[in-house]
This record gives structure tokens, C-alpha cells and sequence, in this order.
């Protein structure tokens, strides 16, 4: 790893203030740009916590989070810069249930600098890149799970993020779906040098990825190659 | 897509509730279109009854402001017309009558001098203007006459008297199409206020620079003294004055003001309840959208902008419903004597500044909370 991360993580710990929590405890690691990272570990490990904290969806109660060498903590806007920088994908996929694929591929830009006519534009060009030009009209309820899935992927790269989180992505999808998904998300690693990091509990899941971050009780207890994970 | 389509789909998935909230915006605007226009056009009216016919000042009794209650010697008329700049003086007496058989409350009833310049502008559509011999005898505003299915000819009980309707005009103030016109010397009788008037209506001479005239002549009135050096207790209004000052017009721009401020406050109540419920249900879905990149202020302007166009929507509808209330008001019997058919295009705007007024009031705590939300925490909502 000579290149410098894209983001680093240091002692990062987060605790919630009801119950005491520890959901992440210490948590030290760092992404070089176009790493294809999967985390894995059972229900309540952490993982999510960790997702969360890298997206900058939440704040963390101790440590530090640099991404480009910029010190998060330090950013008053960290929607800004999750709106320029972050692509989300959620298990549930979480589509707008009124608004077309192209629609709901549309929402992140309205943070953008793009028009009208060039956002529709986009949204057509994304939904192509996942195969899903033909669907462009049609409701989320009108997709399989698949489809939807597809188009939350869409979605999450409106805005050109360099950085993409995936929160379990095929939890919701038989096999052969999921397959469909994780090649796409091969494809954008491949082809556009996406940085990916997603979470599972699922091992051939794991296996796509490059690297594999197992955690436990909120620590990262093995981290390797995915091929040939560390027990 | 723009933004504005967006917010226009989260307002149609919720057809029912948008519609109620709309319509109950829709009934707070309407209320305050129709009321503040009835306002405006009962003091229209009550202005053009003198400016019309070229009044100038109006004289009363100092300290009154229930009109038909200032009472002045008749007398007092010719010490007016002797003040300098005075073209003409015209004397009057004011009451109310009731028609209970066609349960016709309140009708103005004025006593005007055989030889006043107030007959000029009526136009009769059957009979004749009363004349100095016409004793019981009376002239109906067309309104008027058509309540109470009288024509010339025919008679009225008025104060237990007869009186023969001798004309039917139709005049410029729908004030004075509702109301009845008889001798003064006929009501000072009937009222037991024999040589006794409400006041005076004065026309000024035409000269260039009539401001100042009027005002002069409004000093010289106010300062007229009897015999015996003491004040006669006048007061001389400009009209905009005398109009401004009348408590019945400021009674009923009271009561519009009080009314739409009341169904302001449920107007925006209602839009609150509504944008309330809506973020509620929508916590993961604020959630997410922070997550894929909104900033808290879009999810602010997505929630403002649903409760403005909700109630700019329901603005529309109300000030639609008050056109179509003022209109089927001023056709009754009750209305017609005073409402005119028509709103005020300002009242409208008026209505319409309001709803955004109510669309912000209603919507802006819940998009702070929209917009105060976790992302991470409203995700997890259920």
C-alpha cells in the first residue's frame, strides 16, 4: 500500500448514550483509494456503527477520521462533503416509493450544480451503466428486488462520489440476485477504479472484495486478504 | 426532475389529508377575503354617499361617533351656509326602521329637506322625487322597494303611519338603494325631534386650491359661536374623516380583522397538524435522504415548500369560495342592502400574502425538525 489512504481511521470508538453501549471500540484502519474492502462479523459487531462513522453519517465519540488527509471533525459541513464524496447503499434499498427509477436516481443531484434537462440526463446514463435503461419509468414497486437494488446503486453514484458504502447490500436478495449486484459492484471497482467498502455477514459476499475486516464486540479482531481470510 | 415536482408527489401521496388541510386553509382565506371585502365595500359605499354628490365636509355633533345619535338645531344650517367658501348646505336626519312582516332590520330612514342637492343624483324608476308638499309621503331605494314588493302609488306603514310611496329610485350608493327618504319635517314629527337634525352636509365653492379651502372652512365651522359667545359644539369632517371615524365602519373592520385572525390561527394549525404528521411518518425516509447527500436546508425547503404550496393551493380555492360567497350574499335581501357583488383585487392578495403567511407559520417547526433529524437514528425509525 504506497499510495496514501483515502481515508484513515484512527482509535475511532462510539459509544450511545443510552445503555452505555460500546459499539465500536478502537477501531484503527485505513483505505487506499480503489480498495474494495468488505467487513464482516455477526449481527451487533460494530460493522454498521463503523459504515456509519466512515460515511460520515454520524460523528464518532473519540478519535479521529481523516479522509483525503482532512480531519473530519473539522468539517462544519459534513453533508456537503457527504454529498460530494459519499456514495450510500442500504439492504433495504430504500427507494422513494413515488418516484420513477429515474427519479429516485435524480434525488442526490439536487445538491449538484446540474439543470433539470442534465440531471434527467445523468439519472438515464447511471441507470444504463447498471442495466436498467428499459426500467427508467417505472415505479420501485414495478422492479424486482434486483432492479431495486440496481437503482439504489445508481442512486448512490449521482454525484460522482469517490468513495462507495454498501450497508449489507444483498441481504434482501436471493442468490442469484445478489450475484447480479455484487458483479456490478466488481464492474464499478474494475472499470471506474470505484473505492467500495461494504458490510456483510455473508462469506461469498466477503470473497468479492480484495480486503477483509472481520470485527466482533466492536473490534476489529483479523484483518487479511479476502481469498484467504485470517480465522 | 424539479425540486418542485418532487415536492409536489410527497404532497399527491397523501391525497385525502392534502385536500382536508388545503380546504380547511381554502375556509380560513375565504373568511378573511370575504369578511375584510364586505368591510371595505360597506365603508366604500358609506364613503361615496358624499363624495359622489361632491361633499366636502360633513358637520356633527363634537364627541359623536354613533352617527345617528348627534343631533343639532336645524337653526345652526343657516350659520354654516354664512361662512365664507360655503356653496351649499343640505340638512339631514338619520334612523333606522324595521319591516317586521318582511323581516327587514335596521333600514336607514333619512328626513331630507324639500330643497336639497341630495335628490339631484337619484334616477326613479317609477313615480317622482318628494316635493315641499308631499307630507307622508316617502321614496324607496329600488332594494328596498323590491324587499318589500312596494311601487308607487302603493302605501307603507312607517313608525304605525301610513305613508304613499310616491317614487322608486335607484341611486349611485347601494346604501341608499336600501334605505327610505322622507320630508325631514316628516321625521323630526314621527321621531319627536321637531327642529332637530343629525347634521349637515356642505359643498365648498370651487376654487383651485380646495385642501386648503376645506380646511379653513372646517376652522370657521368648528369655531361657529351663539349669541352669547359660547361654542355650538360642532365638529366638521372631511369625508375620508367622518367615514374613518364612524363606529359602525370601524365596528365592522373590527369584526373582519378579529374573524380572519382567528381563522388564521386554525388555518395554520391545521397546516402545522398536517406537516407534523407528514415529517413523522417520513422520519427514515428524511433519513435517507440526508444519507444520499441532502443538506438540512433542502430538507427544510422541501417541508416549507409542501406547507406553502398546501396553503397557497388552499388560498386559491378560498378566495375562489369568498368571490362566490360575496356574490350570493349581495343577491339576498339581507346583503343586497349593503354588500356589493364584487371583491376587491387587493383583498385577494391580501388573502393570498396571508396563506403564505399561514404556510410558513404551519410548516416551519416541522422542518426544523425535518431537518434536525439523525441521519443515522432516523433510518432506524420504523
Amino acid at each position: 500500500m504506497s499510495k496514501p489512504p483515502l481515508l484513515r481511521a484512527e482509535h475511532l470508538s462510539k459509544t450511545y448514550p443510552d445503555g452505555q453501549v460500546n459499539a465500536l471500540v478502537n477501531v484503527s484502519l485505513a483505505i487506499a483509494p480503489g480498495d474494495y474492502v468488505a467487513i464482516m462479523g455477526p449481527s451487533g459487531c460494530g460493522k454498521s456503527t463503523l459504515l456509519n462513522l466512515l460515511g460520515a453519517l454520524d460523528r464518532p465519540t473519540s478519535g479521529r477520521l481523516f479522509f483525503e488527509d482532512k480531519d473530519l471533525a473539522e468539517l462544519d459541513d459534513l453533508d456537503r462533503f457527504r454529498s460530494q464524496k459519499i456514495g450510500f447503499v442500504f439492504q433495504s434499498f430504500y427507494l422513494l416509493p413515488t418516484l420513477t427509477a429515474a427519479e429516485n436516481v435524480q434525488l442526490p443531484m439536487f445538491e449538484g450544480p446540474l439543470s433539470a434537462r442534465q440531471r434527467a440526463r445523468k439519472a438515464k446514463e447511471l441507470l444504463a451503466a447498471v442495466g436498467l435503461s428499459h426500467r427508467a419509468d417505472h415505479l420501485p414497486i414495478r422492479l424486482s428486488v434486483g432492479e431495486r437494488q440496481r437503482v439504489a446503486i445508481a442512486r448512490a453514484l449521482a454525484n460522482d462520489p469517490v468513495l462507495l458504502l454498501a450497508d449489507e447490500p444483498t441481504g434482501n436478495l436471493d442468490s442469484r440476485t445478489a450475484a447480479d449486484v455484487l458483479d456490478l459492484f466488481d464492474l464499478l471497482h474494475r472499470d471506474r477504479g470505484m473505492t467500495i467498502v461494504l458490510v456483510t455477514h455473508g462469506p461469498e459476499v466477503a470473497a468479492r472484495a480484495a480486503r477483509l475486516i472481520r470485527m466482533r464486540d466492536g473490534r476489529i479482531i483479523a484483518e487479511g486478504q479476502a481469498g484467504a481470510p485470517s480465522a | 426532475m424539479l425540486f418542485i415536482t418532487f415536492v409536489l408527489k410527497n404532497l399527491l401521496r397523501r391525497k385525502a389529508r392534502s385536500l382536508l388541510t388545503l380546504v380547511g386553509v381554502g375556509v380560513a382565506v375565504a373568511a378573511v377575503v370575504a369578511l375584510v371585502g364586505i368591510a371595505q365595500s360597506f365603508r366604500r359605499s358609506f364613503a361615496e354617499l358624499y363624495t359622489k354628490r361632491g361633499v366636502d365636509l360633513v358637520v356633527v355633533r363634537a364627541g359623536t361617533r354613533e352617527r345617528i345619535g348627534s343631533s343639532l338645531p336645524e337653526q345652526v344650517g343657516d350659520r354654516i351656509r354664512q361662512v365664507p367658501g360655503v356653496a351649499a348646505v343640505s340638512p339631514g336626519l338619520m334612523d333606522v326602521i324595521s319591516f317586521e312582516q318582511r323581516q327587514l332590520i335596521g333600514v336607514p330612514i333619512q328626513g331630507w329637506a324639500p330643497d336639497s342637492f341630495l335628490f339631484n343624483d337619484l334616477r326613479f324608476i317609477s313615480g317622482r322625487r318628494l316635493q315641499a308638499g308631499d307630507r307622508r309621503g316617502v321614496m324607496l331605494g329600488k332594494v328596498l322597494a323590491a324587499n318589500l314588493d312596494k311601487t308607487a302609488g302603493e302605501t307603507v306603514e312607517i313608525f304605525g303611519e301610513d305613508f304613499r310611496v310616491v317614487g322608486v329610485f335607484e341611486s349611485f350608493s347601494i346604501y341608499e338603494n336600501g334605505s327610505a327618504v322622507v320630508l325631514l319635517r316628516d321625521l323630526q314629527e314621527l321621531m319627536n325631534r321637531e327642529g332637530q337634525v343629525t347634521g349637515f352636509q356642505v359643498i365648498l365653492e370651487d376654487r383651485p386650491n380646495k385642501a386648503a379651502l376645506i380646511e379653513e372652512v372646517k376652522a370657521k365651522i368648528n369655531d361657529l359661536r351663539d349669541e352669547r359667545g359660547r361654542p355650538l359644539g360642532l365638529d366638521a369632517l372631511p369625508v375620508e374623516d367622518y367615514v374613518s371615524t364612524t363606529s359602525q365602519i370601524q365596528m365592522a373592520q373590527a369584526m373582519a380583522w378579529v374573524t380572519s385572525v382567528i381563522a388564521l390561527v386554525i388555518g395554520a394549525i391545521g397546516v402545522l397538524n398536517t406537516m407534523i404528521m407528514s415529517v413523522f411518518e417520513r422520519t427514515r425516509e428524511i433519513g435517507i435522504l440526508r444519507a444520499i447527500g441532502w443538506r438540512r436546508g433542502r430538507v427544510m425547503r422541501m417541508i416549507l415548500y409542501e406547507s406553502v404550496l398546501l396553503s397557497v393551493a388552499g388560498a386559491a380555492v378560498g378566495i375562489a369560495a369568498a368571490v362566490v360567497l360575496t356574490r350570493v350574499l349581495s343577491a339576498s335581501a339581507e346583503g343586497s342592502r349593503f354588500i356589493e357583488g364584487s371583491v376587491d383585487p387587493g383583498v385577494m392578495v391580501r388573502g393570498l400574502v396571508i396563506a403564505l403567511f399561514v404556510g410558513l407559520a404551519g410548516g416551519i417547526y416541522p422542518a426544523l425538525r425535518g431537518a434536525l433529524l439523525l441521519p443515522t437514528e432516523a433510518i432506524r425509525h420504523e
